[in-house]
């Protein structure tokens, strides 16, 4: 998922899968709907809607990071995340309710878990969301990002009502990435790209209609 | 009515380490108090099933009583297999006496211990026809987003201990030297017939009710290789005695698959198979709105309320689906079995994918083996870069459809003694061919050379192989599966398709094929039972609103947020033929 498209003359192009984690209601969504979209809802119940999100960061002139955002779809309430869901993540972003203390033990929780089910070298980024409600506070800065220097993660606290530290969270994230290797790695090391299935080697205007050019 | 596998709650074995201080309580976040249809168990119809219904606008509860996806269809790492092996050869304890058990006889062989995590073993390997109904579906549905697809080209034929290359395509029939002028004619005669076989009724109308052996004899004059590779290699048939129209109904749908996405008629989704796709359709609904708990069973059903073991009880207003493995034994109905045999092997058997490839596909007809096989052995062979397992390894897939299991081992040792040797020999770089000339040397379509594999197979009685083969691990089994008298028949409803009056349906079991195809057939079943009529099935406009790709290039350093313009994959167009294909599969 992470295959790279290269180009002499336009900027080169990563792609990465991010995958979202944290308790319910703490603005996963939210987070990446701005992030992807620049919207905010502020009644949104669940997750809704297409497979996953995609948004790019420009991290320098020639070099331009493409974000494919697993959200929870919900899966995450009852401990029911799939393999699938972590399988070859490049990073991920934990997030917790600065308003909710109890929200940033259950990041933690998230954090072990990804170091245990995605890959070793996986980037994590922890967020404290909903940065505008100061009024609520119930984590204090210095307590969050001392667990996030202790933990090697990078560590932002974010608004999605109001896109505070929305962009530099994932620009943070584009910034760490080993773009490089990805981009410099032709073939994987596990054997030839897989089949794009949206890619039909038979082309709509039928010139080359399957069933009729095997006889 | 209300007696339910009790055996549930115990298996919440500790297979994957519970997510601690990550569940919240229940009085935070109870589960839904009631829904419209409540499914246990998450193998591929079930998923299907939850997501199809999610997206036509019911509300869907989806539990699996163990602690991980995809039911009697999931891929374990050696950790997980270890514990699975454990509970199918323990015997039932008092209360899981009325349970039903899909898997018996697992017998593992592990010389050493295996890094866990490296090694899947998936208990439902298949392959995916590049045309066929559900591959539409994960195109249709976006599913296919989730997954991971690579080509298998290569099908082999055992025959006179040889493992022929099975040439499937119009380029490999003009190039094969082995074949006569004569044959090559008939073949392609029949090529072009089948493709239209449904409409050309004068012809095999005859035989409707006689073997496709008689009809390829009679009407093209084929030889014996010829028919054994087109109805049980291409067709994958388990015998010559199919019908005549079930076979060329089988034959048809390889030669339709091939080149829509390459040289190749099927793919494999990468670290598992149908539990892979099961995966998939889960988080399909999921987005849908269905609401998932693994490690959660039914303990009781009372009318409508049901009971489940973590105390919540949900009232269900239309049906409970209950997967063959979360429901009480099936008395006085007859089953077939299934056994398979399983193989990590430390070689990277390569000289069996075609290029750039990493899978292969072997099957070894009736009679071909020294224990006079009455129906096919089946096996896919996956290298590394299925994800499944570490590079220099490979694993074979063995699978018999032979109701006497005794007998079905044995086939399947016999079979696999076959590739072992048939893998030392060719891959032994410096083992001699005797009297190798021009004639043995054809042409591929791209004008390589290759060594004719019946010369290299000719050699294989009297090889003896210089080394042994090490097995990283071995494992057979045997699972329930769909009793068909006739194994390659289409899957017919049981019933009248009309909404069923029971409250509680019970999912089929699974299919012997090793392709996906009939699977969609019994998803709809079920489908129809609950909602009257499958119509609206997956009948959603799913919009490409947040996939991208085109715009990336548009995007400048200015506005990293802007929208990015979603580039609508050009998928659409073909949709509709290939569902029209779907339906004439299902005969």
């Amino acid at each position: 998922m992470s295959t790279p498209r290269t180009s002499t003359s336009s900027p080169r192009f990563a792609q990465f899968k991010l995958v979202l984690l944290g308790e319910s209601a703490v603005g996963k969504s939210s987070l990446v709907n701005r992030f992807a979209k620049d919207q905010f809802d502020d009644f949104r119940e669940s997750t809704i809607g297409a497979a996953f999100l995609t948004q790019t960061v420009q991290v320098d002139p020639n070099t331009i990071v493409k974000f494919e955002i697993w959200d929870t779809a919900g899966q995450e309430r009852y401990k029911s995340l799939a393999p699938m869901y972590y399988r070859n993540a490049n990073c991920a972003v934990v997030v917790y309710d600065i308003t909710q203390s109890a929200s940033l033990t259950r990041a933690k929780a998230w954090v072990k878990e990804l170091q245990h089910q995605a890959n070793e070298n996986i980037i994590i980024a922890l967020a404290g969301n909903k940065f505008d409600l100061q009024e609520s506070r119930d984590v204090d800065t210095s307590v969050a990002e001392a667990y996030a220097k202790e933990a090697g993660l990078l560590f932002f606290e974010t608004s999605a009502k109001t896109g505070e530290n929305v962009t530099e969270l994932f620009t943070a994230i584009a910034k760490k990435l080993p773009i490089e290797s990805v981009l410099n790695r032709s073939t994987r090391p596990s054997g030839p790209k897989g089949v794009d299935l949206s890619r039909s080697a038979r082309q709509p205007s039928g010139a080359n209609g399957a069933g009729a050019c095997n006889c | 009515m209300s007696s339910y596998s009790a055996t549930a709650a115990t298996r919440r074995g500790s297979v994957v380490p519970p997510l601690s201080g990550i569940e919240s309580n229940g009085a935070q976040n109870p589960i839904p108090q009631k829904c419209d249809v409540l499914i246990s168990g998450t193998g591929l119809v079930e998923s299907i099933l939850a997501a199809a219904l999610a997206w036509q606008g019911s509300s869907v509860i989806h539990i699996d009583p163990n602690p991980y996806y995809g039911d009697s269809n999931s891929c374990f790492n050696i950790d997980q297999l270890l514990a699975w092996v454990d509970r199918v050869n323990r015997p039932p304890s008092s209360s899981e006496l009325a349970a039903e058990r899909i898997f018996s006889n697992a017998r593992l062989y592990m010389p050493r211990p295996l890094d866990s995590k490296k090694f899947l073993v998936d208990l439902s390997p298949k392959i995916m026809f590049a045309r066929s109904d559900l591959l539409s579906l994960l195109i249709k549905s976006r599913v296919f987003r989730y997954l991971e697809f690579k080509a298998l080209g290569n099908f082999h034929t055992y025959e006179n201990d040889t493992f022929d290359k099975v040439a499937g395509s119009k380029e490999d029939i003009f190039t094969d030297q082995s074949l006569s002028l004569v044959t090559k004619r008939n073949l392609m005669r029949f090529m072009k017939f089948v493709l239209e076989w449904e409409e050309n009724t004068e012809l095999w109308k005859p035989y409707q009710n006689e073997s496709i052996e008689k009809f390829l004899t009679e009407k093209f004059k084929l030889e014996p290789q010829q028919i054994t590779e087109l109805v049980l290699s291409i067709g994958l048939c388990q015998s010559l005695e199919v019908a005549t129209p079930v076979a060329l109904s089988r034959i048809k749908r390889y030669l339709v698959s091939l080149d829509i996405y390459g040289n190749f008629p099927v793919l494999f989704s990468m670290y598992g198979g149908a539990g892979e796709l099961a995966q998939g359709f889960c988080r399909s609904a999921a987005v849908a709105g269905a609401t998932y708990k693994l490690g959660t069973a039914i303990t009781s059903v009372d009318d409508k309320l049901v009971t489940l073991n973590d105390g919540s009880r949900i009232q269900v207003a239309e049906k409970i689906v209950l997967s063959p493995s979360s429901a009480v034994k099936k008395e006085n109905t007859k089953n077939g079995i299934l056994t398979r045999l399983v193989a990590f092997v430390a070689k990277d058997c390569k000289e069996w994918f075609a290029e750039n490839e990493q899978a292969a596909l072997v099957v070894f007809p009736p009679s071909t083996l020294s224990t006079n096989n009455k129906t096919s052995v089946q096996a896919i062979i996956l290298g590394s870069g299925s994800g499944q397992c570490p590079e220099g390894v490979s694993v074979w897939y063995l699978s018999s459809t032979e109701q006497d299991p005794t007998k079905a081992q044995r086939d399947l040792e016999e079979a696999f003694t076959k590739l072992e040797a048939s893998i030392l020999r060719e891959s032994t770089e410096d083992f001699e061919f005797e009297n190798i000339d021009e004639s043995d040397v054809s042409y591929r379509p791209d004008g390589m050379p290759v060594l004719s594999s019946v010369k290299l197979g000719q050699s294989m009685q009297n090889f003896v192989p210089r080394e042994k083969l090490q097995y990283l691990l071995k494992l057979s089994f045997v699972e329930k599966v769909e009793y068909s008298a006739q194994p390659d028949a289409p899957i017919l409803p049981e019933e009248t398709p009309e909404a069923s009056p029971a409250t509680v349906l019970r999912a089929p079991y699974g299919l012997s094929e090793i392709s996906y195809d009939g699977i969609l057939t019994q998803v709809k079943n079920l489908y129809t039972k609950i909602v009257g009529s499958d119509d609206d099935f997956f009948d959603v406009d799913f919009e490409d609103e947040d996939e991208a790709s085109a715009g990336a290039n548009q995007t400048n350093s200015s506005a990293p947020n802007a929208i990015d313009a979603s580039t609508v994959n050009q998928i659409d167009s073909r949709d509709d033929d290939i569902d029209e294909f779907g339906q004439d599969m299902e005969l």
